[in-house]
């Protein structure tokens, strides 16, 4: 079961000052919904007062029928999110850890990850002796394994190179169709958000509010084909003029 | 390559001493040469006489910072866990840590008369304070995204407290386990100098004092040199095993 999340003239105050405007906009169950927009504009605060990491000082919240376990977030600081004691099959396998699942289990699960987003390292390696780009890998991993519901994703392929954000971008959707949760993600990266996801809420400068709802109604898998497409350039363009829009470029 | 360089320090110090010696700076009698030095102190481990007073010593000095572990651990973990309560109890603490363990010796003498319980005892107690302000210090300033994540992925208190908060207070609690045995050390050899004990390094430096056997003294005075040393680089070692992450 997907979760919906609806917001509604949500409000926040940072150091005397209103990040929001009032901010109000909906995801989907089952959908995946990108957020863009200016530098500052409060979108990591946005995933943090959905996630119950930070407060909002107004406005509506509510994300529909989710529990326990069936939330992942993988933060933009992946690095002081891993637990650097652990190797990194062990930090994949935290979340499982904690809701006490056999060896045999979390072994399978990990190894058909590692299957779909064909990690090319050792996962018996510590994270400090990884890559950046790797080490992002295995939040994502991690954010995967207890099979979530609902997904927050703050930027979470910034570390990674273009060939490597193409592959997890299409493992991703792999992973989507089989799984079909709720994803909400920021991107500072047009193509990404376009590609994947299904509604691109634009986001307006400080005090923000949104500035545009873009659908992108293409068929997944979206493939190297598709970034080519002309429908594809056309959303694209969409975005862009709404972020021009926005940021007051 | 580091390993070659770390012989360039005791060799010079061996050089200076022996310069000093052989130009007759300091009188002979208050410094012996370095040879005769480090023959006595061969003399001394090898005939089992210094050997007694090491074992002596070294048993009080585990004692101590084993009690000291057994109580600082759990009592720092416990502290840090809440800042409020640690906040409520760091004047006792910073306090009694900056009063030099020494000065109470005389109180742990009225409590535990002159025994080997009163020396431990007074080591411990500083060894525990040590143990348990770095304990607490790790668990209060340990990364707060890491509980965060794990909040997120549902783990629950005791869960979060043993999977993160205790790693992530490690590296402090060792440094606070390095100096506590260090103080340790050093408490119970003061303690074996000035109180009624037959055995005991510290005893063994103040009776080569008091008869003027100045190549014993110093002799002594290297192999408590040599413990502390050791002691400071088993745990040193153990941080590099066992802490490879934290530095990275």
């Amino acid at each position: 079961m997907s979760n919906a999340i609806s917001i509604n003239n949500l409000r926040k105050k940072l150091s005397g000052q209103e990040l929001y405007a009032g901010l109000s906009f909906e995801a989907k169950a089952g959908e995946i919904t990108a957020i863009f927009g200016p530098n500052g504009c409060g979108k990591s605060t946005l995933l943090n007062i959905l996630s119950g990491v930070a407060k909002n000082d107004g406005g509506e919240i509510s994300i529909e029928n989710l529990q326990r376990f069936s939330f992942s977030y993988i933060f933009q600081n992946y690095r002081e999110s891993l637990l650097p004691w652990r190797t990194s099959f062990d930090n994949i396998a935290f979340p499982l850890e904690i809701q006490h699942k056999s060896e045999a289990f979390i072994r399978e699960r990990i190894q058909s990850l590692g299957k779909l987003f064909a990690t090319d390292f050792d996962l018996h390696r510590h994270p400090y002796e990884l890559s950046g780009g790797q080490q992002q890998a295995v939040a994502f991993l991690r954010a995967l394994a207890n099979q979530p519901t609902l997904l927050f994703m703050d930027e979470p392929f910034s570390a990674l190179d273009y060939e490597n954000s193409l592959r997890m971008r299409r493992s991703l959707q792999e992973y989507y169709a089989e799984h079909k949760p709720t994803i909400l993600f920021i991107s500072h990266d047009i193509e990404e958000a376009v590609h994947l996801a299904s509604r691109i809420v634009v986001l307006s400068q400080r005090p923000t509010s949104v500035a545009e709802v873009i659908n992108n109604d293409m068929s997944y898998p979206r493939t190297l084909a598709t970034l080519n497409s002309e429908q594809f350039h056309q959303i694209k363009n969409q975005v862009l003029t709404a972020f021009q829009k926005a940021a007051k470029l | 390559m580091k390993h070659k360089y770390a012989i360039i320090g005791p060799v010079l110090l061996l050089l200076i001493w022996q310069i000093v010696y052989s130009l007759q700076l300091i009188d002979p009698f208050f410094l012996p040469s370095p040879f005769l030095t480090l023959k006595t102190l061969w003399d001394i481990v090898t005939s089992g006489a210094g050997l007694i007073d090491l074992a002596a010593t070294l048993k009080r000095v585990v004692m101590a910072f084993a009690i000291a572990v057994v109580i600082g651990m759990p009592m720092g973990l416990l502290l840090g866990a809440s800042e409020r309560v640690y906040r409520s109890v760091e004047f006792i603490i910073d306090f009694f840590r900056s009063t030099p363990a020494t000065a109470l010796f005389p109180l742990f003498l009225i409590i535990f008369g002159v025994t080997d319980e009163s020396k431990i005892a007074v080591a411990a107690f500083a060894s525990a304070l040590i143990i348990v302000f770095n304990t607490a210090y790790g668990v209060i300033h340990g990364k707060k995204s890491r509980i965060l994540a794990a909040k997120i992925m549902g783990a629950s208190r005791l869960q979060i407290f043993r999977s993160i908060i205790l790693w992530e207070s490690l590296p402090q609690t060792f440094i606070g386990l390095r100096n506590a045995v260090s103080l340790s050390l050093v408490v119970i050899v003061v303690t074996e100098m000035f109180i009624g004990t037959n055995q005991g390094i510290g005893h063994r430096i103040i009776d080569a004092q008091i008869k003027y056997d100045i190549a014993d003294m110093y002799a002594s005075i290297l192999l408590t040199g040599i413990i502390g040393y050791i002691f400071n680089a088993v745990f040193l070692i153990a941080e590099r095993r066992f802490l490879k992450w934290t530095s990275k």
